[in-house]
């Protein structure tokens, strides 16, 4: 079946979408969950939605927009939220209805039928384009060097940003550049799984890393390698059953964490039984 | 003695509302001061200035000799224990290397002059056996240790502790303030305590803030003076226990 499958060209895009996600998802969910920004990711997702709106208004590629849009948003969380005196998760909530606000009056605003308006809301895997493999592969590159270059200062400040700045480090500087990764990040993996699926990339196979070790590096590693299961059981899945993609990697993905946790408790149960006896 | 820092007539605070008011402090680089006073009082506000987290609105923070002048941060600091996260996914050894952060450069990589005098530090501090265990799962005094291990691994004059004794047990409070005994030979200390009950008698002076800081010099006060002022809360004391009494004074 799989060499049958390789031979559309959609099949191997899908397959390598499949792969990148993984990657960037892999890098960026962790940072995200260990700092725990996944309502902020959340609010960034949506928000994007604004993006694409104009995008299909003004006639060109939504994704593009939905980049510079998401960017903008995330920017401004992050420079709102330490200046004025809203909490930052009211912002969150601000930007969020607002981006999908702008989203759904362009899309209605624009003559005519939208076109794949329902792959960005769910994602359609199956619809990836060259243009999007690329994008996406130059995003892991980057996730790639700036992660292993400069692993330990990212580290150091996720943990204790404050300590951090009485050193003297340019926390905020690290801070906007991290943010726009991740706008970057939730908006080149829309296509994969769409704006109401993407939080999920980004946070179960963190989750499911989570229960088996504890050091940040391992948890991106054992994240990339769960995402690129639950891509590629999901695209099966999607094959077999005529689904959207999106949501049965999503599907897998929660199949493999609640495994992977009734595995961690009877491993559990296991160790406290042979301390009893 | 030299002086190493110089707090000059200081309004600090956040947005509108100004919390600290005409504080002026000098430190020395054998000091050790008590920081006492209520909640809201000021008393983390005062840190963050003297830390830099924090732009006074008004005066001046000086720092003499190289304790500011190059990357080589030479203030140690220990947060709140609140302040951070325990669920983070990071080891004892990697925390207290992260003391060294102004080293860390392009490609992270830490000499092995870096890890030497971190493994000098866990050793010296006595939680070499914790070295490479997650912090999720350290109890309060260990996580207290390994703070303290982060806030002095990079030798600094001045050393900053901001309510260690929460989510401890007195035995620690015991060990902790024998370390920091031995650290008061090297560095200048500074701590904030969130009650004035367990304040260390290796506390040489101690300073009050509550919007404004009264300095008392000496951390003793003879039955003498005693008689001659107003004590301004009951005591309680079985026969030595050591304490202090503060005189009392007007902010």
């Amino acid at each position: 079946m799989i060499s049958e499958l390789l031979q559309y060209k959609f099949i191997t895009n899908s397959l390598l979408a499949g792969i990148l996600a993984s990657i960037s998802c892999g890098i960026i969910g962790t940072y995200i969950v260990t700092r725990r920004m996944v309502f902020l990711s959340g609010g960034i997702t949506h928000a994007s939605f604004g993006g694409i709106g104009i995008g299909y208004f003004f006639g060109f590629n939504p994704i593009i927009s939905a980049a510079v849009f998401g960017i903008l948003s995330a920017l401004g969380i992050e420079f709102v939220s330490k200046r004025s005196e809203i909490r930052e998760d009211s912002v969150i909530g601000i930007l969020w209805s607002f981006g999908m606000a702008v989203g759904i009056m362009f899309v209605f605003l624009t003559p005519g039928y939208a076109p794949n308006l329902m792959s960005y809301l769910f994602g359609s895997i199956l619809t990836v384009s060259t243009l999007d493999i690329l994008l996406m592969a130059g995003l892991s590159l980057i996730l790639i060097i700036v992660f292993i270059a400069f692993y330990r200062i990212i580290l150091f400040i996720s943990y204790d940003q404050e300590f951090a700045k009485t050193h003297r480090i340019a926390v905020s500087l690290i801070n906007y550049i991290l943010i726009s990764l991740v706008a970057l990040t939730i908006v080149l993996n829309i296509k994969v799984v769409g704006i109401i699926l993407v939080i999920s990339l980004l946070t179960i196979p963190q989750s499911t890393a989570n229960l088996f070790t504890k050091n940040f590096k391992n948890i991106i590693i054992a994240s990339i390698v769960i995402g690129l299961i639950g891509a590629f059981l999901g695209l099966v899945i999607s094959y077999k059953i005529n689904i959207p993609s999106g949501a049965s990697i999503i599907f897998s993905l929660v199949i493999i964490f609640i495994l992977a946790k009734l595995f961690q408790l009877s491993v559990r149960k296991i160790k406290l039984k042979k301390q009893k006896v | 003695m030299s002086k190493i820092v110089e707090i000059k007539s200081v309004f600090a605070g956040y947005n509108d509302e100004i919390i600290l008011k005409d504080v002026s402090l000098d430190i020395f680089d054998d000091d050790f001061i008590g920081i006492i006073g209520p909640n809201g009082g000021g008393k983390t506000t005062l840190l963050n200035v003297i830390l830099g987290l924090l732009k006074p609105l008004k005066g001046s923070v000086k720092f003499c000799d190289d304790l500011r002048t190059d990357r080589n941060n030479k203030i140690g600091y220990l947060p709140q224990q609140n302040k951070i996260d325990k669920k983070f996914p990071i080891t004892v050894k990697d925390v207290v290397l992260s003391g060294l952060i102004y080293k860390s450069g392009f490609l992270s990589r830490h000499s092995k002059a870096d890890k030497l005098k971190t493994d000098n530090t866990l050793e010296r501090i006595g939680i070499c056996n914790i070295k490479n265990s997650p912090i999720g799962e350290l109890s309060g005094g260990q996580m207290q240790k390994v703070l303290l291990a982060r806030a002095i691994v990079s030798s600094p004059r001045l050393l900053i502790l901001d309510e260690p004794n929460t989510f401890v047990d007195n035995q620690f409070e015991g060990e902790l303030y024998e370390i920091l005994n031995e650290l008061n030979k090297e560095m200048a200390i500074i701590i904030v305590t969130h009650d004035v009950g367990t304040i260390s008698s290796y506390v040489k002076t101690i300073a009050c803030v509550n919007r404004s800081l009264h300095y008392h010099k000496s951390n003793k006060i003879s039955e003498e003076q005693l008689a001659l002022y107003d004590c301004p809360i009951k005591l309680i004391t079985h026969g030595d226990v050591p304490h202090t009494v503060l005189k009392k004074h007007n902010h």
